[in-house]
């Protein structure tokens, strides 16, 4: 990778000029240096010795920018056209273009930049641009529109129609993506974005193959495409679908999007746990006495009935968002932060769950709302949303109880809950630590809470730590006070949307926070048993939880036997 | 004491009040603060959300001369209650002969981020000091600083850079901020004693006249983002900016050139050039004063600044001229650049309005690129934001000070 968005380490801030040009020649002398051509790398002592001395900085550095240093971006993307399949659709409307749309506003695309917008639908390029305009209006970050801003934004807007069964349709692709190259200057790169129903996906992958636009050009141009989630439904179309894209695109060319990776609080965890020196010691299974996170949705499943009933909050936030914050957390450090070091530790992660269909059985719970009030207003139940079969055994809860089988987990449980319609949105990961070995304090009149840090993914992003300390006065009482960082009273700035962040990433070529084919297949193999274990189970009695509670009973039973709550919100 | 005002979300108001006339009663009502139930923290009673939230990031001491640029320093500084929560001193020091004195108000501004977030409160102190207590401000500011913050010291105007007071309160600083751009004359001679200090101290320096140029910055090295373009970058030959004047001389200690010659110390800096001859004075008149504006005007336009610089092949020639323009003095108004390489030319120009920076680059005499990039110009807020976020060592700044102190070539010492 010739290089990404540069995200500092703390620390990295620190390092001179003078450091980086001798950490760039002292490369040299092991290995060759990136981006020189073979003819222009040191060959004999003195050339080495000279790059080593800096002399040949010059030598070394031809293809870098390095005016970019110190700015935003220390390397822009490269011209391209990102080609977003289902763009008359609601995720391209709600979140695709509005993030395209900031990320031009704020310089952060490449001038040579082309949004070919395609569809199935028959549209003109300008009523395209104006329906689009309209959609910024209502979804974009910051409003009102930037109007010089969003001129120079809807001049790079094109729109192909296109039936994705029609195979023609994917050779007119090729002529207008060919005629766009050379009228933008757009250099034959081209990012694929697949904002399409999933069912879509195989078949578009299959057709860009066919017609070759999978094919990477010598002189630079190249392909990448960014898939949505689901990724597919089980182990076995997740499995089937991987093949498929695999038949036409390299896996380093696949960026499969979770956007909760692409928030700025998940992302720094990554910060939190490895770039301070006083956690990661204490984050194994000798202090630890358990770990919860919660990701809590007051909302109902809204218009999405149909989807919903064939998804769950087992396909719809275990598999993934869930999965990938017990990842994150428990991973080992990896050794460097380059995208496959990073995967490679959170599929560990995920291999070393081991849940089975009997385990499931026991270690996971599952819940269906009924009728009820949440924030003063009274919700029907799930079986009365519209779309959904009033017998329906679809859950809109899980809980589940995950073990982590390996040095630094192992006994320590890992409890994770999602649901609808409870009393608040929340996402939170708690990490509960063991008890003081010993009562000093025997007379205290309440026993201290163990320590608790609590890492907030929203709202109100921060982090809380829970230690006892004395009450004032004459008695030795201990009570639990907290030390509150929330994010936005030390860095109330603007952060950028998870697909802005993503989508410049795919851009840049940078797939840190894309999710791998493994890591799809290993988080699948841990939610198949689940769903494999209540297919043999008799119909569930739900509703089993009013709207507006944490959940069915079942759900604190399965902490209670081993002798724990879920911490209250 | 404390102060019942209505809360809005995102903007800081005033939530405590009090005076003070030694350090031990500024210790006390900082205490009483924190104290007092009405902004202290309720623990374990999560339905009271809305509570004070302390929050310091760091310790800011504003070196403010005269009682207006205390209020102005304020000002920005609360606006960035939210953003930068710090122990804030404004500090100025009046009649020095006469006797020792010291009054203070102690305020707390409060800001709620959002309608369910907790308050987030910080600290400001306005300390005058009469007499001989307001030559030792280091005194009085040391034991006001919170234990293991950062300390950042933003000296708005001139900086007495060989003062003793000076030396004393930089010496208890992390980070110095200025505005070289608001210097006196051409401001060169502070720059270069500003340079000094990158040498001889571990401090860490932020001018609002480098923080300002980012604009810039980012339009000049998007020209060389481009694969066909970047292999000129290595083979510049000249480098022109025109600054702002008011001047009809346009003699160059008349206006402030500090961020003109900022914009070719960036560029020396991130091209490794060296300086073969220094900046100095361009005699005779500029032609185009003479085919035009000194038509109108019997006076002469000076010709600006020269230097040389190497980048170990060849030389690129640098220079500074002024015009007259209604821009602010030493407003950068163009950038330009022209490299050479193996017989083909390439040729930019860099222009910024109002909220919009125009790029324009020629190849062998065609146009091949024509970009405006919309980058509005900060404000004081802003610039003060920036240059505290810049944490730890800045290279591309400090880079672009000592590559511009060498340009000035003076040695000034400071």
């Amino acid at each position: 990778m010739a290089g990404k968005t540069v995200v500092k380490a703390p620390g990295a801030a620190n390092a001179t000029d003078e450091t980086k040009a001798s950490a760039v020649a002292a490369s040299a002398v092991a290995a060759p240096i990136p981006g020189v051509k073979p003819k222009d790398q040191p060959r004999t002592m003195k050339e080495v010795r000279e790059a080593r001395e800096g002399k040949r900085a010059s030598r070394a550095k031809p293809h870098e920018n390095v005016l970019r240093e110190g700015l935003r971006l220390e390397r822009v993307a490269d011209p391209a056209i990102l080609v977003l399949m289902g763009a008359t659709g609601d995720l391209a409307h709600r979140k695709v273009i509005p993030a395209l749309y900031q990320l031009w506003r704020t310089n952060l695309l490449p001038h040579e930049f082309v949004l070919l917008a395609v569809g199935r639908r028959e549209y003109d390029e300008e009523t395209f641009r104006k329906e689009i305009h309209a959609s910024l209006a209502q979804f974009s970050r910051v409003l009102p529109l930037d109007v010089a801003a969003w001129r120079s934004f809807a001049e790079r807007i094109c729109y192909q129609r296109l039936d994705f069964a029609d195979p023609a349709g994917f050779d007119a692709l090729v002529t207008r993506l060919d005629a766009l190259d050379t009228e933008r200057g757009t250099r034959g790169n081209r990012l694929f974005y697949l904002a399409t129903q999933p069912s879509q996906f195989a078949e578009i992958v299959a057709q860009i193959g066919r017609v070759g636009l999978d094919h990477e050009h010598h002189d630079g141009g190249w392909r990448r495409i960014v898939i949505e989630k689901p990724f597919g439904r089980d182990l076995e179309s997740a499995k089937r679908l991987n093949r498929e894209v695999g038949k036409v695109f390299r896996e380093s060319q696949v960026y499969r999007i979770d956007h909760y990776l692409g928030k700025e609080t998940v992302r720094n965890l990554l910060v939190f746990r490895f770039g301070n020196g006083i956690f990661e010691p204490l984050w194994n299974r000798r202090y630890v006495d358990h770990v919860q996170i919660t990701v809590a949705e007051s909302l109902g499943i809204e218009s999405r009935g149909a989807f919903y009933e064939e998804t769950g909050a087992s396909r719809d936030v275990l598999q993934n968002h869930l999965l990938q914050l017990v990842s994150l957390i428990a991973m080992e450090p990896p050794a460097t932060f380059d995208a496959d070091a990073l995967r490679d530790e959170k599929v560990k992660v995920l291999r070393a769950i081991g849940l089975d269909p009997a385990s499931a059985a026991t270690d996971v719970v599952r819940g269906q709302y009924g009728p009820g009030w949440v924030a003063a207003n009274k919700v029907v139940g799930y079986r009365e949303e519209k779309d959904v079969d009033p017998t329906s055994e679809t859950e809109t809860y899980v809980a589940a109880r995950l073990m982590i089988d390996d040095w630094r987990w192992s006994g320590v449980p890992f409890y994770v809950r999602t649901g609808k319609r409870l009393p608040k949105r929340a996402t939170e990961i708690a990490i509960q630590y063991r008890e003081v070995p010993h009562r000093l304090f025997r007379d205290a009149a309440v026993d201290p809470d163990p320590n608790l840090l609590v890492i907030r993914v929203q709202p109100d992003e921060g982090i809380m730590l829970r230690f006892g300390a004395k009450v004032p006065g004459l008695g030795m009482d201990v009570r639990s006070v907290t030390m509150d960082f929330t994010y936005g009273s030390a860095f109330n700035v603007d952060s950028p949307d998870a697909y802005e962040t993503l989508i410049l990433d795919a851009l840049q070529g940078d797939a840190s926070l894309f999710t791998r084919a493994d890591e799809v297949e290993e988080a699948w193999s841990i939610v198949d048993p689940c769903i494999e274990a209540w297919s043999t189970e008799p119909a569930p009695d739900f509703p089993n939880y009013d709207a507006g509670t944490w959940g069915p009973a079942a759900a604190d039973a399965l902490l209670a036997r081993d002798g724990r709550r879920w911490r209250r919100f | 004491m404390a102060i019942n005002t209505p809360l809005k979300v995102g903007e800081p108001v005033l939530r405590w009040s009090a005076r003070a006339h030694s350090i031990e009663e500024v210790e006390n009502e900082l205490s009483r603060i924190w104290a007092g139930h009405e902004l202290a923290p309720t623990v374990n009673e999560p339905e009271t959300r809305r509570i004070s939230a302390r929050t310091s990031v760091m310790n800011l001491i504003v070196i403010a001369r005269r009682p207006e640029i205390a209020e102005h320093s304020a000002a920005a500084i609360q606006a960035l209650t939210g953003r930068h929560p710090s122990r804030t001193m404004l500090i100025g020091s009046v009649d020095p002969d006469g006797p020792s004195w010291l009054d203070a108000r102690v305020e707390a501004h409060c800001v709620l981020p959002r309608e369910d977030a907790p308050e987030t409160c910080s600290e400001t102190i306005h300390i005058t000091a009469g007499g001989e207590s307001g030559r030792h401000l280091a005194a009085i500011v040391a034991p006001l600083i919170i234990h293991d913050l950062p300390v950042t010291v933003w000296w708005p105007g001139e900086v007495p850079f060989g003062s003793k007071p000076a030396q004393e309160v930089l010496g208890i600083a992390d980070r110095l901020i200025v505005d070289g751009s608001t210097w006196s004359g051409d401001g060169l001679g502070q720059l270069t004693q500003l340079a000094g200090l990158l040498g001889s101290t571990r401090l860490v320096v932020s001018d609002f006249a480098i923080v300002r140029q980012s604009r810039w910055r980012e339009a000049i090295a998007s020209i060389f983002d481009d694969p066909d373009f970047l292999p000129y970058l290595r083979s510049l030959r000249r480098v022109a900016v025109t600054y702002a004047t008011h001047d009809e001389t346009g003699a160059p200690a008349s206006t402030n050139l500090v961020k003109p010659v900022y914009h070719v110390g960036w560029l020396a800096s991130r091209l490794g050039l060296t300086v073969v001859k220094p900046l100095s004075t361009v005699s005779g008149p500029s032609p185009s004063s003479r085919a035009g504006r000194a038509a109108a005007s019997k006076t002469t336009m000076a010709r600006g600044l020269v230097a040389q610089l190497s980048d170990g092949r060849g030389e690129v020639s640098v220079v500074i001229r002024p015009v007259l323009s209604t821009m602010p003095p030493g407003t950068t108004l163009r950038v330009e650049l022209l490299a050479e390489r193996r017989g083909s030319e390439l040729r930019a120009d860099v222009t910024a309005e109002a909220e919009t920076v125009h790029v324009r680059v020629w190849q062998d005499g065609v146009e091949v690129l024509d970009r405006r990039f919309s980058a509005a110009r900060r404000t004081e807020v802003d610039l003060l934001a920036e240059a505290i976020e810049a944490s730890g060592r800045d290279p591309v700044g400090s880079g672009s000070l000592r590559a511009a102190a060498a340009l000035v070539g003076r040695n000034e010492g400071a």
